[in-house]
Formats: C-alpha cells, sequence, structure tokens
C-alpha cells in the first residue's frame, strides 16, 4: 500500500496527534476543522512540538524544517478530493459523522479510504448510508492519546470493509513502528471494552464515594498487578464523564450487558461536577491547599 | 484472639499443595501439609498458615476440622472465598492473605483482623520475606481481594471476546499492552495465574452475589477444563 497524502479532519487533540505522527512518516498532511483559526492554532502546536523534538536532539533540523513543508491547515471546501486517506476525529456525534462522510463520499476520488478514530461508534453504521464501493474502502482507525507515542493502532474492519484493506493497513502500520491490531467491528473495539472492568470492578470494590478506599485500591492494583495507575487515579486524569459516556456507550450498544453496566457513582460524581483533574476535584482532590 | 507477642518459625504449620505458587520457597522455610495431611495431624503448632486453595464452602468445612485438632491461631488464603464469611464464621482465623493469583509485581495483600496484632503481622511480613514478595495491607475484607477480582474480570472479558472473534488471542494481548500500558496481556496473565483459578473465582463471586456480571465466558470454561 502507498499512502502519499492525507487529509485530518478535526483537530482536537486526537486529531493533531495523529496528523502529526503522518507528518512524521514523510507524508503530505491537510489538517482540517470547522474552525479554521483552531486548526491553524493546532498546527502551531504541532510546530512547537517538532522543535522541542529537534531542541531534545530527537529530530535533526533539516526534518523538522521539511515536515513543516508538508502538514498545512486547509478548510473543509478546499480540501483536496485526490488525496489517499482521510481519517476522521470530530466529535463523538453520530449525526456530525454520518453527515461528513456523506460529503467525503461525494467529494473524494473513488479510490479515496475513509476512515473514522471513533472510539464508541459501529464502523459498519457509519458506513452504512455512503455508495457500496465506498463502504468496502470504509475502515476503523482507532489512535490512542497521545498518537505520536502510543503505539497501538486498533483497526476495524466493518462487515462491508474489503479485507485486503485491513491487512494492508495493518502492514502498513507495522512497518512504521506502530503495533496494529485488527478487530472486528464491536462495542469499544478491543481496549476500551477489555479495560471497562478494571474501572467497574474497582468502583464495586470501593462502593461508595471513600477517598481512603479509592487509595487503597489503586494501591493494591499497582503494587500488586503491576497497572501504571490504579482506576481511580486513571478515571480522575481521563475525566470521570468521559469514562463514564464510555461506560454507558457501550452497556447501551451491548443491549444492556450486565457486565458493562455503569455504577452509581459513576454517575454521582458526573452529577456532583466531580469530573476529575480538569475539575481540581474527583475521587481525589487536586485543589491546592492555601 | 491471639494472645502470643511472637511466634518461633519452627512452629508453625504451612498448609499448601504441590501447585501453590509458593510450594517450593515454602517447603525450605516451613514444616508443610498437604490439606489431608493436616486434618489428620495432632501434632502441636503455635500458628498455622493456611494456603489451601478453597472456596468458601470447601474452606469453612476444612476449617472446622482443622480446629478440631488444634487451638493456634489461623492465617488463611482466602483468594477464592467470599473473605468477609470466612472471617465472620471462623473466629480462629486472624488474617486472610490472597497468595493464589501470580503477581507481576510479586506482592499480594492480606488483611489483619485485628489492627494491633503486631506478633501476628510479624508472621505475614516474614512469610512474605521468605517468598520473595511485598505483602500489601487490605483493611476491611467484605467480598473479596481487591486484585484477584479485577484481573479476573479483566481476563474473562478477554475470553468473551475471542469466544465473539472480536480479535486474535495475540492482538487482543498486545492491544492491551501497547494501549494502556498493562504489564501483561489478559490471556498470558491469565495463564500465569492459571485459569481454572479465574473461573473459580469468578464461579464464586456469581455464587455468593447472584451477580450475572461474573458469570464465565464459555471460552474461558472451556480453556480452563483444559488446563485443570
Amino acid at each position: 500500500m502507498e499512502l502519499k497524502k492525507i487529509i485530518i479532519i478535526g483537530a482536537g487533540t486526537m486529531g493533531q496527534g495523529i496528523a502529526q505522527w503522518f507528518t512524521q512518516q514523510n507524508l503530505e498532511v491537510e489538517l482540517v476543522d470547522l474552525n479554521y483559526d483552531f486548526a491553524q492554532e493546532s498546527l502551531k502546536k504541532i510546530f512547537q512540538s517538532f522543535d522541542k523534538l529537534k531542541n531534545s536532539g530527537k529530530l535533526e533540523a533539516d526534518a523538522v524544517e521539511s515536515f513543516k513543508k508538508k502538514i498545512y491547515v486547509k478548510k473543509m471546501n478546499e480540501i483536496d478530493s485526490n488525496a489517499d486517506l482521510v481519517i476522521e476525529a470530530i466529535i463523538e456525534k453520530m449525526e456530525a459523522k454520518t453527515k461528513l462522510f456523506s460529503d467525503l463520499d461525494l467529494l473524494m476520488k473513488k479510490n479515496t479510504i475513509l476512515a473514522s478514530n471513533t472510539s464508541s461508534f459501529s464502523i459498519t453504521q457509519l458506513a452504512a448510508n455512503l455508495s457500496l464501493e465506498r463502504q468496502s474502502r470504509f475502515i476503523g482507525i482507532h489512535f490512542f492519546n497521545p498518537a505520536t507515542i502510543m503505539k497501538l493502532v486498533e483497526v476495524i474492519k466493518g462487515i462491508e470493509t474489503d479485507s485486503d484493506l485491513a491487512t494492508s493497513l495493518i502492514d502498513w502500520f507495522n512497518q512504521r513502528k506502530k503495533i496494529a491490531c485488527l478487530c472486528s467491528d464491536s462495542p469499544g473495539f478491543i481496549v476500551n471494552r477489555v479495560a471497562r472492568n478494571f474501572y467497574g470492578e474497582a468502583l464495586r470494590a470501593a462502593g461508595n464515594f471513600d477517598p481512603e478506599k479509592f487509595s487503597e485500591i489503586d494501591s493494591v492494583l499497582k503494587e500488586v498487578g503491576g497497572f501504571k495507575m490504579g482506576p481511580f487515579e486513571l478515571m480522575d486524569l481521563i475525566g470521570i464523564d468521559i469514562n463514564f459516556s464510555v461506560t454507558q456507550s457501550i452497556y447501551d450498544s451491548t443491549f444492556q450487558e450486565v457486565r458493562f453496566k455503569p455504577h452509581s457513582l459513576q454517575r454521582d460524581m458526573v452529577n456532583a461536577r466531580r469530573l476529575g483533574r480538569k475539575t481540581g476535584k474527583g475521587f481525589y482532590s487536586y485543589e491546592s491547599k492555601e | 484472639m491471639n494472645q502470643k507477642n511472637n511466634f518461633d518459625r519452627s512452629n508453625i504449620m504451612v498448609i499448601a499443595q504441590p501447585d501453590h505458587p509458593f510450594y517450593s520457597t515454602i517447603l525450605k522455610n516451613y514444616q508443610v501439609k498437604s490439606i489431608d495431611e493436616a486434618m489428620n495431624s495432632f501434632e502441636t503448632c503455635e500458628l498455622v498458615i493456611d494456603l489451601s486453595p478453597l472456596r468458601t464452602q470447601k474452606k469453612f468445612l476444612f476449617l472446622k476440622e482443622l480446629t478440631k485438632t488444634t487451638k493456634a491461631p489461623i492465617l488463611s488464603d482466602l483468594t477464592l472465598c467470599w473473605g468477609e464469611w470466612i472471617i465472620k464464621y471462623c473466629p480462629q482465623v486472624q488474617a486472610g492473605l490472597s497468595t493464589l493469583f501470580y503477581s507481576p509485581k510479586s506482592a499480594f495483600e492480606y488483611c489483619l483482623i485485628n489492627k494491633n496484632d503486631k506478633a501476628i503481622l510479624n508472621v505475614i511480613f516474614e512469610f512474605a520475606d521468605l517468598v520473595g514478595h511485598k505483602c500489601i495491607e487490605h483493611k476491611d475484607l467484605k467480598l473479596s481481594f481487591h486484585y484477584p477480582r479485577t484481573i479476573a474480570m479483566i481476563i474473562n472479558e478477554a475470553y468473551f471476546a475471542l469466544g465473539e472473534n472480536l480479535a486474535k488471542a495475540q492482538d487482543i494481548d498486545l492491544a492491551m499492552k501497547n494501549g494502556v500500558n498493562y504489564p501483561l496481556g489478559p490471556i498470558e496473565w491469565g495463564d500465569k495465574i492459571g485459569l481454572h483459578n479465574v473461573a473459580q473465582l469468578l464461579d464464586e463471586l456469581n455464587t455468593v452475589t447472584k451477580d450475572d456480571r461474573y458469570r464465565l465466558s464459555t471460552e474461558l470454561k472451556l480453556n480452563a477444563l483444559k488446563n485443570f
């Protein structure tokens, strides 16, 4: 498989990281966002990241200059319809995504691969309204944050996705030091599904709001289980609202499979606006004591 | 309640089966008896460390028999048990241990019943030291120890995913190690712990709570029986 030019739509944290990683693979990258100024800000952050990598000796100066010429911001109506791959990394709203892919289906050349970085929606469902030909060139490519550092890429094959396309993409990523894993189109894919009970079981062990218990469970899972972070400190880092919403989404998508049932403490924390580090308090408190 | 200030290792009896992960190390440091030997032994000992891999009901019956032969305090492995129940109904049990599941950090949980009992605590620390492990306190044991119940649920989910052909075993392991930095993939983790142990724990949690979230994946059951 040969990829020369790709388009990343959505310049948030994930889109920005994905765009930077592809640029570092020497591809030409168009970064697009509904909010043009926001995309420009993201590009600035990517350039700052390149400079930081140059200053720390991780990238050569020549490479950085070359990368900066390969990535640029485009408006949606200006994108190159001949690009090889388009990756969508916009807000997790089904309506917004399906509308975007319908537009792209009409706009892009017939061989262009359309991909979604969704972590929660079905790939088959996202492609359902596209032309039959495009459905076979529609795939899930799920990166992990930060995309420039985390090696894993889940490659998700929808029902209509061409098997050869999935295999070729996996090879392409594996040749570039990513670890690409093939998975079928099922709620949460591999990681978000299998990791669900790291949180779910810990929440049931704690039962209610008890910071001493949270700390004990975190310690045990780090000191005995060898996990880098405990479930409560990790939920605080991710955002308790985000974690709750992923759990809820998988629970709903599996017709209320009890193994994925959210815990009432998650809902209570969200209702109390204790969302984790970003609000200064979650399972733990991060507010400075003055 | 324990009345002694310290225990001499030569007067401690350890009950363990040959498939216990610490078995060879324990043999070098303690007098070790099997479950059958322990129930028929009337040798005096000051303390018993019971590492039998039994579930709640069998553990209770075993401890009941054991306490007919000795009045010594007992430290009991409750990995596969409803810990709170055993502690409530077996008053000779002075601490619960969870040594049965492989730990990537060589550590295990313990729960001391009388928090001020330094002599029992010293026995636990000495035991942990001799088997090359750290021990981490679990203050108030309820349904189960934290690490085994959590990792068992993660492994079970990986087997549900395998059974549904979500991905290959190797890809599930790679994904969890590289996507969320797990020290081991859940499939290889299950092999290290022993799938029969994972299955026994989940089945016990399912029996005790009647909560379907603990039901075993048929794929796990299939593989656990193969290894049993």
